[in-house]
């Protein structure tokens, strides 16, 4: 079968200059005199239909640059995109570029169709359904000026969604409305999904990293460092992260207590953070061994407003093999608010069966429909477990001899 | 002249989104107000009915000899429509690109659709103001026939505001400061143009200045067929050609030095 996207030789190259002035020089005279910078170097990779690339790396490493070459907002220096089949590409990179605030969200939204490719016959068609998706029926014919920043992207949102495309590009676009729309959201993007969308999604949420994408790709300097299988890519960029935390002074040590839990202000634009991650009951003593058979992990956190946030917690091998992840939305369980503004979550596993070995917890803060990732304090506690049983394994299973 | 020619490719298949945005355009420049779109044809029209009143029923002012019509009025009115038409043309037309540097680093959208889009719109408020002119001027020397050479003396003219307001665009955006200038020159460029005064008043040594203006073709040619009844001369057909093939080239070299950057740079 045809691959949905094919991208081959993938390179940006900007040309830096040191003032405008010499950018005007080079464009009247020919005559250039920049410094080149690759944004993004020699890419390659195929896509079939339906399969969800997330593209990970740190910041500057080239993803909204490949995102953007491949949406076509902006034009390769080297190599080529090539779409399979009829092609329809949806970037959502910033939602309601575009309105004008004196017009009307319908005129409004019959600019933006033609912008996007849609013919005034089908946006005519499509334009209830947008609206009811939006679910601004009654603000539709008021100038977008009078809109709430929400309603502006619930509309964007709705309308780069109403027509399915084969290749779907999401940058970091999921933070959109209140929770009931965000759920909306993701609902709409895993039906394209189903259908056989083919999606490339760029986040620094390896949770969501993780949850929907089939494979990932890293993008490290510009160049793709590795890619291939969600867990094996995700596995090495962490261990690459954490080198390059472990080399800085202040990281916390694993197993340490971590920085006093306080109730200070969010910073701008977070909706919720993790305080405090605690395991025990542990040993006394230097290395963080865990008393008993009973394993307690307690979550603090804060967030923004009364939304009640969910808490995951997720225990692995330090070696990295996953063992469990348990999440309060998952199992109808609920965060406690405490006097100080603070939510606690205490996940317990009794009788834990689990083999003698060193282990690690990872600990998440969703948003109230567990959706959005508003911070992860990824492998961050560690403890030694010394089990009963001397045999070797991971695990303890229920088991029968006969 | 292979960048340009590909842009031409790119205009013409978005030629369905560029009257979306030229409606659009049209439709922002009086969003809000009361009197609508009545406002876009008000500064023209009140400029054309002051100078009428003021210069020719009030003082009755007279140009001298050689003047291709007697009434100041009259002569003013003609030269000033096309000069309007091309400085709200150019000067909005240089300023598209930057403007809409959030939507082109969001939608994969041909550039070159700003500059044209701001170009036309600036071309359907003031080119029907022309044609209304011509019943009012008709009756100096009968309706004659040479009248209809004003459809491609505007079309080149448009053709050329195009070219440049483009190429100036594309300047803009890699050194901003290109806008100020412009816009100063905009403002004094009429003095160089016989818009005011026949070229006959102008220092003999210094006549050739006014061919250095983009609108001294166009200006003279209107003069030519609204006053007189006459065709354009030679100089004046020649300089409609020249302007738009220089500046076709010009703007080939800028293209294929910008394009992959142009983005960017907004």
């Amino acid at each position: 079968m045809q691959p949905a996207l094919t991208v081959s030789g993938l390179g940006k190259l900007y040309k830096l200059y040191d003032s405008p002035r010499a950018r005007l020089r080079a464009l009247l005279t020919g005559r250039d005199t920049h410094r080149p910078h690759w944004a993004l170097r020699d890419v390659s990779f195929s896509l079939e239909r339906g399969h969800c690339l997330g593209v990970i790396g740190a910041n500057g490493a080239g993803k909204s640059t490949l995102l953007k070459l491949i949406a076509g907002t902006l034009r390769p220096t080297t190599g080529s995109v090539r779409l399979g089949g009829a092609g329809r590409v949806t970037a959502i990179l910033e939602l309601g570029a575009g309105f004008h605030p004196d017009f009307t969200g319908r005129e409004n939204l019959r600019f933006a169709s033609a912008l996007i490719g849609i013919s005034p016959a089908q946006a005519a068609r499509l334009e209830d359904s947008i609206i009811g998706f939006a679910e601004i029926e009654e603000a539709i014919d008021r100038p977008v000026k009078t809109y709430s920043s929400g309603m502006a992207v619930r509309l964007a949102f709705s309308l780069a969604t109403a027509v399915e495309p084969d290749v779907l590009i999401i940058d970091e676009a999921l933070a959109v409305g209140d929770q009931h729309f965000q759920k909306k959201c993701v609902e709409r993007i895993d039906s394209f999904r189903r259908n056989g969308c083919t999606i490339l999604f760029c986040s620094h949420s390896q949770y969501h990293v993780r949850q929907v994408c089939d494979a990932a790709l890293w993008l490290d300097g510009g160049s793709a460092r590795l890619m291939g299988p969600t867990e094996m890519v995700l596995a090495a960029y962490e261990t690459h992260v954490r080198l390059l935390d472990s080399k800085q002074p202040e990281a916390a040590a694993p197993g340490a207590g971590p920085a006093a839990a306080v109730h200070k202000a969010l910073e701008p634009g977070q909706r919720g953070t993790i305080r405090e991650v605690t395991i025990g009951p542990l040993q006394p003593g230097p290395q963080p061994l865990l008393r008993g058979d009973t394993l307690e992990v307690t979550v603090l956190a804060q967030v923004a407003g009364d939304e009640e946030p969910n808490v995951a917690v997720m225990l692995e091998q330090v070696g990295g093999v996953g063992i469990t992840s348990v999440a309060t939305h998952v199992d109808g369980a609920h965060a406690v608010r405490l006097p100080d503004g603070n939510w606690r979550a205490t996940v317990t596993f009794p009788e834990l069966p689990l083999h003698s070995g060193e282990y690690v917890v990872s600990a998440y803060l969703f948003d109230a429909q567990g959706i959005l990732v508003y911070d992860e304090w990824f492998k961050y506690a560690r403890f030694l477990y010394a089990s009963p049983a001397r045999l070797p394994g991971l695990v303890s299973l229920r088991h029968r001899w006969s | 002249m292979q960048s340009l020619a590909k842009e031409i490719t790119d205009l013409w298949q978005a030629r369905a989104l560029l009257a979306v945005m030229v409606a659009r355009d049209l439709k922002s420049r009086h969003a809000g107000s009361a009197l609508g779109f009545l406002w876009l044809y008000a500064q023209p029209l009140l400029t054309i009915a002051a100078y009428f009143l003021v210069f020719d029923v009030v003082f009755k002012m007279r140009l001298g000899e050689g003047a291709p019509t007697r009434a100041l009025g009259a002569y003013l009115i003609v030269g000033i429509i096309p000069w309007l038409a091309f400085s709200d043309a150019i000067g909005r037309g240089m300023n598209s690109l930057v403007e809409a540097g959030a939507l082109l680093q969001k939608n994969p959208m041909p550039p070159v659709l700003f500059p044209a889009r701001s170009v036309l719109s600036s071309a359907v408020v003031f080119l029907p103001l022309i044609a209304l002119l011509v019943p009012a001027y008709a009756g100096l020397h009968g309706f004659s026939a040479w009248l209809l050479l004003l459809v491609p003396l505007l079309a080149l003219a448009v053709l050329t505001w195009c070219l440049l307001a483009y190429a100036l665009a594309i300047l803009a955006a890699a050194l901003r400061d290109v806008i100020q200038v412009v816009t100063f020159a905009l403002g004094v460029g009429i003095f160089l143009s016989p818009v005011l005064f026949p070229p006959t008043m102008f220092p003999r040594e210094l006549a050739w200045l006014l061919w250095l203006n983009p609108m001294t073709p166009t200006v003279l040619g209107t003069q030519d067929i609204l006053l007189k009844g006459a065709v354009p001369g030679f100089d004046v057909w020649l300089a409609m050609l020249v302007w738009p093939a220089v500046l076709a080239v010009f703007l080939d070299r800028l293209v294929a030095r910008s394009r992959e950057q142009l983005i960017d740079w907004l």
